[in-house]
């Protein structure tokens, strides 16, 4: 098939960005970093982008199709070929570029270190036997344990391109590995850390991570977990924990978000006051409801129904947040099974 | 140009490579109290020892009773009787304290009921004593060992330097001794030389050789190719395995993990064929037998585009889900096809090579100061058929003895100096000039392309005398055709992998010629080298010993000799599954 590509190439030594276009001849089975391959050996071989297993294992290739970040040897390239699309391939973004489409991941690694990404004295270190550690215990990390470190979540998160700081969602992803790993005996000094400043609380939940990662890591969901957690060993100084805290007891007595009240419940009193302005701003334009009388959802009471049911079952935490997602997962993995019934019967 | 930025570091051991075998390698170094020194070509979470699948073997006996001594004699009926029977004793005795360890170090292993390490059957193994994580249990080893290398560059004072992106290319030889390496920075450009009192080489495989391979693009033999080069003798490069179930077209694994839960292989005629190869075995016969089984059907006429099926539909979805996932992934991605609801094609692939730099059980070469783990070292653990779950377990073990008896040895007196001349970066610097001063010609690419397709043909499952004649002699017309000099069109400092993809063909080449100088020579046919037209039985009288390949600079091709097979109790036996 005909596959034509526009590649931003970079030089590092002019600093010139310029945006090139290759046709070429590919089987039908290729993917992005196949098609990279042909371009490079067979039209300009001054390309660069790094590659090594390409079966979604190494991390290596990492970077921007149409401006969102892919894994190059896991994106066929038939559909788009035939739909007659000429797709614009870049580097990823939130790190500086090399070349082409290589960037400089130091970053990346420097803030993997800052959680400190490694076992801390679990249990009984030296028996000379395995830790006893049930599936089910294990399986708080086991989306985490997932990540191969491409970068994709990095490139796409919108709290890094406006707080360069911001620990990021691999990071944090990998920081979860350890705090929900029931072996590590450090979970509360990591929370305490984590919470700080460019820690859990200054994602925006925007989601991109979670959309972006080839690999199903779901790093916004990591943070929830980490939150979660940090909930659970009362770690919740922090105005993001505040904030979060108040949703639920918001949502649990009436059923909504009470918004005029989540200002001093986050910020506190004196904070709020000084937003007065900003507030009478908002409630001229509509922005926000009149405080009173309280707002109050008309199905108020399912809304504590939930809350006591989750309740009832105990299992706070990260734990909880696995839980619920499992439960989804149970219903996907039945109908799966049912399907496959069918069509062996229909066969 | 001016590329030579001149001695960069110095350390007491150096390692080359960063993926399973090297990492291990470096952390019981810095751990015997070295200062190490970790040279990568890619960054050392992108290795390939991350794509392995199915596990690790361990006599724990979780799973069933079984024994370190059980465990020894499977590997050395697998590896056809010309595994070395120490090596092989020594690896299974010390192989359970090595998991205790990665899972004390934090290893995200599957469990069994009680919370213990699970283990799975696995190809040719008298016990169910592969642990396993789900099947991406090279990726989770990967991240636990790069995880305490991490700790050891943060909290290790500075005795841990991890050169990430560092293109090793010809090692340091200075009186006899080793004592570091030329490399091409590749982020920054540059010719580097890095300096130790030993030197540890851990690059992997060189299953790029072939077309069909489930190896990276990364595993081109670089260390076996120094070392030959340096005037190492290679060990049994004629054995290279290939395993059964690479999807079609990519050569992408399915581990063997599917069949350990229980997967078939069917022929075009929906028949589990195996029962005529193996009947006691089945699917999990050893690997050699499993992947000429195959051959032999789609030769005969039973297959479909060169592909059997590989069945795990009767699994049910929730095995599926729950064991292989990535498989199903993987066979989605790659051949669009997904094993809940249907056979997937497959077919054998270049996997793993059993041959390499002979080395002894400490991971030590013939050069004083220089030391292989991993695949690129041929103990020899696995002989002429490797089993599967075998080669993490000797990246852990014999990394670990490696990277232990090479930073006492730098640290004893016998380790004193070691200095590197700096004239082997001039002469770098003048080679490297001349690979660039090429301003036409060939690309590397139809070179490179010419050797993984005759190889395959000529070299592959079956091999036939005067095949293996024929591809001598296409190899000596590709090596003249790299030698005339093939034309790099990057000329840039900057990641400039079109530079080093050009000297990996060379890598290529030279073991491509060692290996078939072997395989024809080797008048038998025993583990992964069968030759069913001509010599189809094993000849213990005449062929139980190590092929040896050494490089002839003057003439420019192998020289090949033999070595003695260590034999401590197993005499041999006819080989059935």
């Amino acid at each position: 098939m005909k596959v034509a590509l526009k590649i931003w190439r970079y030089d590092s030594s002019t600093g010139q960005r310029a945006l090139k276009e290759y046709e070429i001849d590919a089987p039908e089975e290729a993917t992005l970093l196949d098609c990279l391959d042909i371009v490079k050996d067979k039209r300009d071989g001054s390309l660069s982008y790094r590659k090594s297993c390409r079966m979604m294992i190494c991390g290596s290739c990492g970077m921007r199709m149409d401006g969102a970040a892919v894994l190059a040897c896991k994106t066929g390239m038939y559909d788009i070929a035939q739909a007659g699309k000429i797709p614009v391939i870049s580097a990823m973004g939130n790190l500086p570029i090399v070349k082409d489409l290589v960037v400089d991941m130091a970053s990346f690694w420097e803030k993997m270190r800052s959680v400190e990404p490694w076992l801390q004295p679990g249990l009984d270190a030296a028996t000379g036997k395995e830790n006893i550690v049930s599936q089910a215990q294990m399986a708080t990390v086991h989306k985490e344990s997932l990540c191969i470190n491409c970068g994709c979540c990095v490139s796409e998160c919108n709290s890094l391109e406006s707080d360069p700081d911001f620990t990021g969602p691999a990071a944090l992803a990998k920081a979860m590995r350890f705090v929900g790993d029931p072996r590590d005996g450090n979970a509360i000094e990591r929370l305490e850390k984590l919470s700080g400043q460019h820690g859990i609380w200054d994602c925006t939940r925007c989601y991109f991570c979670q959309e972006r990662c080839p690999k199903g890591v779901d790093p916004r969901d990591a943070i929830a977990k980490l939150g979660a957690e940090a909930m659970k060993f009362g770690i919740d100084s922090d105005m993001g924990a505040r904030h979060a805290k108040w949703f639920v007891t918001s949502a649990r007595t009436t059923g909504w978000l009470r918004e005029t009240e989540l200002v001093p419940k986050t910020q506190g009193i004196v904070k709020s006051i000084k937003e007065t302005k900003f507030a009478l701003d908002l409630a001229r334009k509509g922005k926000v409801p009149p405080p009173f009388p309280p707002h109050v959802a008309k199905n108020q009471k399912e809304a504590r129904l939930l809350y006591k049911l989750v309740k009832e079952q105990g299992v706070s935490g990260a734990a909880g947040i696995v839980q619920a997602e499992k439960a989804l997962g149970r219903i996907e993995f039945v109908k799966e099974a049912e399907h496959a019934k069918h069509e062996g019967a229909s066969k | 140009m001016v590329y030579v930025h001149g001695v960069e570091a110095m350390h007491d051991v150096l390692v080359i490579g960063a993926g399973c075998a090297g990492m291990r390698a470096a952390i019981e170094a810095h751990d015997a109290g070295a200062n190490v020194g970790v040279i990568s070509k890619l960054h050392p979470t992108r290795s390939h020892s991350g794509a392995a699948e199915g596990g690790i073997n361990a006599a724990l006996g979780n799973a069933a009773e079984d024994s370190p001594e059980k465990h020894a004699f499977d590997t050395v009926k697998g590896s056809d009787y010309i595994g070395d029977q120490d090596a092989i004793e020594i690896f299974t005795a010390e192989a359970p304290d090595d998991i205790y360890q990665l899972e004390h170090w934090g290893a995200v292993f599957s469990r069994n009921d009680q919370g213990k390490l699970a283990q799975r059957p696995f190809g040719a193994a008298g016990s169910p004593r592969t642990v396993y994580a789900a099947d991406i249990t090279g990726h989770v080893l990967i991240q636990v060992l790069y995880e305490q290398l991490q700790k050891r560059m943060v909290l290790g004072a500075d005795r841990m330097k991890v050169y990430e992106e560092y293109f090793a290319w010809q090692l340091v030889i200075n009186d006899g001794r080793c004592t570091g390496v030329v490399c091409w920075d590749l982020v920054r450009g540059g010719l580097k030389l890095i300096t130790g009192k030993s030197v540890i080489l851990a690059t992997g495989g060189a299953g790029r050789i072939f077309r069909t391979t489930t190896n990276a693009y990364a595993c081109t033999g670089d260390g076996m190719a120094m070392a030959l080069r340096a005037g190492l003798p290679l060990k049994d490069m004629e054995f290279m395995q290939f395993h059964p179930t690479t999807l079609y077209p990519s050569g992408i694994l399915l581990t063997e993990g599917c069949r350990g839960e229980g997967a078939y292989l069917i022929n075009s005629n929906g028949e589990r064929f195996m029962a005529k190869y193996a009947p006691n075995a089945m699917e999990l016969a050893s690997r050699d037998v499993v992947s000429r089984s195959e051959t032999t059907e789609i030769e005969e006429g039973r297959g479909e585009k060169g592909c059997v099926f590989l069945d795990m539909r009767h699994l049910g979805a929730e095995k599926i889900l729950t064991r292989l996932p990535g498989s199903r992934e993987l066979a989605m991605t790659y051949a669009g096809v997904d094993p809940i609801y249907e056979p997937v094609p497959v077919r054998p692939g270049a996997h793993y090579h059993m041959g390499g730099i002979d080395a002894d059980n400490d991971g030590k070469t013939a050069i004083d100061g220089l030391y292989a783990a991993g695949e690129v070292a041929c103990i020899s653990v696995h002989g002429a058929n490797r089993l599967g779950g075998n080669s993490l377990m000797e990246t852990i073990v014999f990394g670990r003895r490696s990277g232990r008896h090479a930073a006492e040895w730098a640290l004893s007196s016998a380790g004193n100096g070691g200095r590197a001349p700096a004239s082997v970066l001039t002469d770098a610097e003048r080679e490297l000039d001349k690979i660039l001063s090429v301003q036409s010609g060939e690309r590397p690419w139809q070179i490179r392309q010419d050797i993984g397709e005759s190889m395959l043909e000529n070299f592959g499952v079956f091999r036939r005398g005067e095949k293996m004649e024929a591809e001598v002699g296409i190899l000596e017309g590709l090596r003249e055709r790299f030698d005339k000099g093939v034309h790099v069109e990057d000329k840039g400092g900057v990641f400039n992998t079109d530079l080093t993809s050009a000297i990996e063909l060379g890598y290529v080449l030279d073991l491509a010629q060692c290996m078939v100088q072997a395989g024809v020579a080797r008048k038998e046919s025993r583990g992964a080298h069968a030759r069913p037209y001509d010599y189809p039985t094993r000849d213990d009288e005449n062929f139980m010993h190590h092929s040896i390949s050494t490089w002839n600079h003057e003439a420019n091709a192998p020289v090949l000799s033999t070595k003695d097979v260590r034999v401590t109790k197993w005499e041999p036996m006819e080989r059935k599954y």
